[in-house]
């Protein structure tokens, strides 16, 4: 395939959708606040057609500007519009080609391409895409490039894909139902309908409202359960579409990571990469035994908007070791933790009741009857201050640091030493006063860092981890 | 405690700091005259001046005499063969281990301020992080850079 191919068609109409999307902002500003009568003008009639026709015709020209070819090792594409733009990239370089199938692409039998190199390890922002081509295409570039690696270092003989992990359907239904997604859906709609303050006549609605809350605490209860119910459903759907067909599968030097019901998402991982491991178990799912498991990779591709990769959405956790020590052999996934000292439960609840404390006496001070509501959230913050206690814990083992400390959800850190990038101790004088201490390990993860950090475990101990890591 | 490492930045630094403590007193400085001339304009309560003025007078205490002798008394450094230690902290004392074999890059750095009092930062990346040594001697910062990155490039290694 030495000559030069062109994407298929529906490129230009995705190009066309994509220049309308970036654009939308401006438009809902010219048409919010441009315009003075409630129709259109003919100004921005004018100004709205000829924008479209001009994207539209973007769109064409830009996809037949765009071919790729392979030639010579290497996997050439030159485009461009006005600047002519040639890349060529080594097969060697390539670290790795991602498939993705969107909605425009399904019904044509089509893939996206993403072809990430070392460089690109920036997050969304793939060295090169081939936004649709076929299948069978997709797969010859592939079969390329493995058969170039495969020249370039001895690959020990793996079977051709080994799947790690798929998820069932009993296991999406639990992560979707365990998610925690309703409480961004019901902060996104309420985010939503505040944009309509002006339109909704709030006042009469909390008037009416007011006659309701009058006419029984219990429908009340049930209009805000059944709002609940609905906001938790939606967020269920979205998870399911979302994660439906999750599978890790490790090919070669790789874990390749597949997702998705309507818009199917490929990752690439390379072994060598990974940074370190976080298991995190949020608060419904840790009792009943269940976690997720995240990479920390220093390249490959990248989710949008985390650093972080998910590589098992929901797993038990018992079940971890026996999954991923098969090609994280490094890694040792059950180590013995030393948790933090008794008295450090004083700081631990001291640090989690400190603002709900304040704001509590702030709301019955300024809002007499209804500031007391406001105690109901000193237990849950007792209870989340002691929980923070114990689960801050750490341990040595061999070559590896293991952090676990507990934001809103509990994580465990798995770290190597030779791939942490600095160790910090640090301590306050109210800590040094109780011989206690803070210990912060980084590891890059994409393009930034990302960390552990356990507070207040005992000083002795810290220093045991601080001699761990120095050379000296 | 394991020891502390051993050096210390340059004495000048403290100077430095209290010269850019000044210019956020000066700052305070300006907001209480403001206020103080509000207050006359309106005919606002006294106290709002007093406390603008004792405001002022806490931002010198602390930015420009407890704050950074406090940071020099806590700065200390050491470069050796395999590592790069720091300890630094106002009221929470950090100390942080780079190992050279992390080290992607050394960059020394002079502001106006710096400059003129022949000092320099040196600014240690990983992969990862960033670890700032700031105000040490010119030369000594030079020798420095130099002498990281020729320790780091020994100590290669994949990330």
């Amino acid at each position: 395939m030495s000559e030069p191919k062109r994407l298929h068609p529906i490129t230009s109409v995705i190009n066309f959708l994509k220049s309308l999307k970036e654009f939308i902002a401006p438009f809902i500003i010219i048409f919010l606040f441009g315009g003075k009568g409630p129709g259109l003008d003919l100004w921005q009639m004018i100004f709205t057609a000829s924008f479209i026709v001009l994207s539209l015709v973007g769109g064409i020209l830009s996809w037949l500007r765009f071919t790729y070819r392979v030639e010579e090792g290497e996997l050439r594409i030159e485009s461009g519009l006005f600047v002519r733009k040639k890349r060529y990239i080594p097969f060697e370089r390539i670290q790795s080609l991602d498939f993705s199938e969107g909605l425009l692409q399904r019904p044509f039998g089509l893939v996206t391409v993403k072809v990430e190199t070392a460089g690109s390890s920036g997050l969304n922002n793939a060295e090169a895409v081939l936004t649709a081509i076929k299948k069978q295409d997709a797969v010859a570039i592939q079969d390329i490039l493995t058969s170039v690696k495969r020249n370039q270092t001895q690959y020990r003989e793996i079977e051709e894909s080994d799947i790690v992990y798929t998820m069932k359907p009993s296991q999406l239904m639990l992560l979707a139902s365990t998610s925690g997604g309703a409480g961004v859906v019901i902060s996104a709609s309420l985010a939503f309908i505040l944009q309509f303050d002006e339109l909704i006549p709030f006042e009469k609605v909390f008037k009416e409202l007011q006659g309701y809350i009058s006419n029984g605490i219990a429908f009340v209860s049930i209009a805000l359960f059944l709002l609940f119910l609905l906001a938790w459903f939606i967020a269920v759907v979205g998870t399911m579409f979302k994660y439906a067909g999750f599978t890790v599968k490790r090919v070669e030097e790789d874990l390749v990571i597949s997702r998705g019901l309507l818009e199917k998402r490929q990752l690439t991982i390379p072994l060598n990469r990974i940074q370190g491991i976080l298991i995190s178990e949020n608060i419904i799912r840790q009792p009943i035994g269940y976690c997720s498991v995240y990479l920390e990779s220093a390249g490959g591709s990248l989710e949008k908007n985390s650093s972080k990769t998910l590589l098992l959405p929901i797993i038990k956790k018992k079940e971890v070791a026996a999954l991923l020590s098969p090609f994280l052999h490094d890694y040792c996934f059950s180590p013995e933790l030393v948790p933090a000292p008794k008295r450090a439960l004083k700081r631990y609840m001291f640090r989690g009741l400190l603002i709900p404390l304040i704001i509590a006496a702030a709301a019955i001070i300024f809002f007499r009857p209804w500031g007391f509501l406001s105690l109901v959230l000193i237990p849950f913050a007792a209870i989340w201050a002691f929980l923070n206690y114990k689960d801050a814990g750490w341990s040595l083992h061999q070559q590896q640091l293991t952090l676990t400390y507990r934001g809103i959800v509990k994580n465990t850190f798995y770290m190597r030493k030779n791939k942490i990038q600095s160790l910090t101790l640090a301590r306050s004088p109210f800590q040094e006063r109780q011989a206690l201490g803070t210990i912060h390990a980084t590891v890059k993860s994409g393009v930034g860092p990302s960390g552990g950090e356990v507070v207040d475990i005992e000083k002795q101990d810290c220093l045991t981890i601080y001699n761990w890591y120095t050379y000296q | 405690m394991v020891l502390e490492p051993k050096n210390r930045i340059s004495e000048r630094a403290l100077r430095v700091w209290r010269i850019s403590g000044a210019v956020i007193s000066a700052v305070f400085f300006l907001l209480a005259g403001g206020v103080i001339g509000l207050t006359i304009f309106f005919d606002w309560p006294i106290w709002i001046s007093v406390t603008a003025i004792i405001l002022f007078i806490l931002s010198i205490y602390f930015f420009v005499i407890l704050f950074p002798s406090l940071r020099w008394k806590r700065w200390r450094y050491e470069v050796r063969e395999q590592e790069i230690e720091l300890q630094h902290g106002l009221f929470v004392i950090k100390r942080t281990l780079v190992p050279m074999v992390r080290v992607q890059h050394v960059d020394t750095a002079q502001g106006p301020i710096l400059r003129k009092y022949k000092l320099a930062s040196v600014t240690v990346s990983t992969a990862a992080t960033t670890h700032e040594i700031p105000a040490l001697e010119l030369s000594e910062a030079e020798e420095m850079r130099i002498s990281i990155s020729r320790l780091a490039r020994v100590a290669d290694e994949d990330v």
